[in-house]
């Protein structure tokens, strides 16, 4: 089954990467380079993972998470930060605020994959419950 | 100039009339004591002979005694139990107690005195209010079965007059004084002590941290100009408080201009490898169509490049971070140090084989866990077998031992990386743990790295209270050891050292390294 993942990254081309690094992996691809647009179409219509970069300068990567967190509809829904910060307090603050795993860039193509599938298991087998 | 003057006139006085009458007194008291002991002896060899020969003779002594001492106003033979046993006073009368029918002295403090069974003194009031001097003198029966002390009462007069003369010449020189100030002595003394009063408070004020405190004073004199140099000092000192406080203040933003600059530089410099590594990697596992064995070594080329990179800025990140002593003490946590060896050693063991160096690791079985940051300690083993390699030739070695080590008593363990490298000259020993060294400006070049990795080794045992230090021989090899303490001291005093060696005697002999530890 293809899975939805939704990828918020101001950076053109490391939104390319993920596309095609989430497409090898068999995954359906949506983007946004605008977070502040990125949060109505999450809304909207919610994937099955989002991955999130923190330092983007129309919306911090931790407020759109809050937001997107507060909202009943994305509550539950899987995200990943992947963030050039790779200090211990960025990666604290990013689980407190909702996030389930949290990648520095650079990263390698093989363990983002990984990572994102084992978190879509994960949440599919809750949902499955 | 008045003040002064009555000041001047009354402290004569004072000082001129004070010494006389603690003198006198001084006189008078010592001399009562000897006179008391020369009574009671007379008194006691009177009571003897009362025993043998009848009344009368105590009688007459007593008298005799009393006569010649007007200053003796009564006298008392008391037993250590405190009966009465005779009393005699200025009168002449004379009372002896009959056996078992004795009056008691009740004043607890003339009963201590009379059984300490010593010549003692004390000033006392009689029951009429009139103040006396009271001395206590043993007398000791002289087959010693029962135990006598004789207390006489001498007349406070002298004194009394002494007193009053002193008084007199006080008060006329006062007289005089004020005669000439106009002012009231005792307002003016007042005066001065209520200022000297409100600069104390205003000094008070001020340690406890109100620093716009200042103190008021009209009083046209010394006090008054104390006052104004007391502000003076205060506005000064709140001057200089202020430019400390801005300066700090300053310096905090800086701080943190500097650590917002190198976070975004480090954003910057990160992104664009972002996509280079992914886009590299997908060449490299073939994810976008096979590659020629020429594409493929040179993306491998490229990689290895890029990770470089990578690190060296990561390497610029933390140590900016350390240079801010944030998150230093990090989580405290229990470390593994030979689980953390382990994987290190597996990481680098790969790009170690491929250049020839051959690597072990020898770990105690008894290793104890350590308290720290599994990261930060991580980083220091990587950074420490890194430069090993760096720096050792094909079929040279690297050794890695870990054990359990005290120093200065406190328990620890002790992890030594020794290398069969190029090894570190004596001038440059002093400055390797400097941030941007290079032992050889060509090194950057022909072994990279940016000076930076024993900076950060160096903070990271600091950031533990652990130690480090290096022995090394040019051209032979270097061994780097870094000594964890089970659990940092909260002290902290003196416990971070580091230590350099050159001494070519004590390379690789285990033994006096061992001692050296100690």
């Amino acid at each position: 089954m293809k899975y939805r993942v939704f990828v918020v990254d101001d950076e053109p081309d490391v939104v390319d990467l993920l596309r095609t690094i989430l497409e090898t992996g068999g995954h359906a691809v949506e983007v946004a380079t605008d977070p502040q647009l990125a949060l109505s179409q999450l809304l909207d219509d919610p994937p099955d993972l989002l991955i999130l970069d923190l330092m983007m300068p129309q919306l911090d990567g931790f407020e759109l998470l809050k937001l997107f967190r507060q909202d009943h509809r994305g509550a539950s829904v899987p995200v990943l930060i992947l963030s050039a910060r790779s200090g211990h307090r960025d990666q604290i603050l990013s689980l407190q605020c909702g996030a389930d795993a949290y990648i520095c860039k650079p990263f390698s193509p093989r363990h983002l994959l990984a990572e994102v599938d084992k978190l879509l298991e994960i949440s599919v087998g809750k949902s499955g419950d | 100039m008045a003040t002064i003057a009555m000041v001047s006139v009354v402290a004569v006085g004072v000082v001129l009339t004070i010494p006389r009458y603690l003198r006198e007194r001084d006189m008078m008291e010592a001399g009562a004591v000897t006179y008391a002991s020369l009574v009671v002896q007379q008194v006691a060899h009177s009571a003897n002979l009362y025993r043998t020969t009848g009344r009368h003779i105590l009688d007459r002594r007593v008298g005799e005694l009393m006569a010649l001492n007007p200053d003796l106003v009564r006298l008392e033979v008391v037993h250590v139990g405190g009966e009465i046993v005779l009393q005699a006073d200025v009168s002449g009368a004379l009372t002896l107690a009959e056996q078992g029918q004795a009056q008691r002295t009740e004043d607890p403090e003339t009963l201590r005195m009379i059984q300490s069974l010593k010549i003692e003194a004390r000033r006392v009031r009689d029951s009429s209010g009139q103040m006396l001097y009271q001395v206590v003198a043993p007398a000791v029966e002289e087959w010693g079965r029962r135990t006598y002390s004789l207390v006489a009462y001498f007349g406070y007069d002298r004194v009394d007059r002494e007193l009053l003369h002193s008084v007199l010449v006080v008060g006329s020189f006062l007289a005089v004084a004020l005669f000439l100030a106009r002012r009231a002595a005792v307002f003016l003394a007042g005066s001065i002590t209520a200022n000297i009063e409100r600069l104390r408070d205003g000094v008070g004020r001020i340690r406890e941290g109100h620093l716009d405190e200042r103190v008021k004073i009209d009083s046209h004199d010394e006090v008054e100009e104390l006052a104004a140099a007391f502000n003076a000092m205060a506005d000064t000192m709140a001057d200089t408080i202020q430019r400390l406080r801005e300066t700090y203040r300053e310096l905090e933003v800086l701080d943190q201009t500097k650590a917002d600059v190198i976070a975004n530089v480090s954003h910057e410099l990160k992104t664009p490898l972002t996509a280079l590594r992914g886009y590299l990697e997908l060449l490299a596992q073939g994810d976008l169509g096979q590659l020629t064995d020429e594409a493929a070594r040179s993306v491998s080329v490229c990689r290895k490049n890029l990770r470089r990179l990578d690190l060296r800025i990561e390497e610029l990140v933390q140590l900016s971070q350390w240079e801010r002593r944030v998150d230093v003490t990090g989580p405290s946590e229990e470390v593994h140090l030979g689980h953390l060896l382990h994987g290190v050693v597996e990481t680098l063991l790969p790009s170690l084989e491929e250049k020839g160096v051959y690597c072990s690791l020898n770990l105690a079985t008894d290793l104890p866990p350590v308290v720290g940051n599994s990261g930060q300690v991580e980083q220091v083993f990587f950074n420490l077998l890194g430069n090993a390699g760096k720096f050792t030739s094909a079929g040279g070695s690297i050794r890695v031992t870990a054990e359990p080590r005290s120093r200065d008593d406190q328990r620890g363990v002790l992890v030594q990386v020794e290398d069969s490298g190029i090894g570190i000259p004596k001038n440059a020993l002093l400055r390797i743990f400097d941030r941007f060294y290079q032992v050889d400006p060509s090194t950057r070049r022909k072994y990279g790295g940016m000076g930076l990795g024993l900076a950060l080794v160096q903070s990271i045992m600091e950031a533990h209270r652990g130690a480090i230090w290096v022995e090394s021989v040019e051209g032979k090899g270097s061994t780097f050891s870094v000594w964890f303490p089970l659990r940092p001291s909260d002290s902290g005093s003196g416990a971070f050292s580091l230590r350099r060696r050159t001494d070519p005697d004590t390379m690789r002999s285990e033994g006096q390294r061992g001692q050296e530890n100690q």
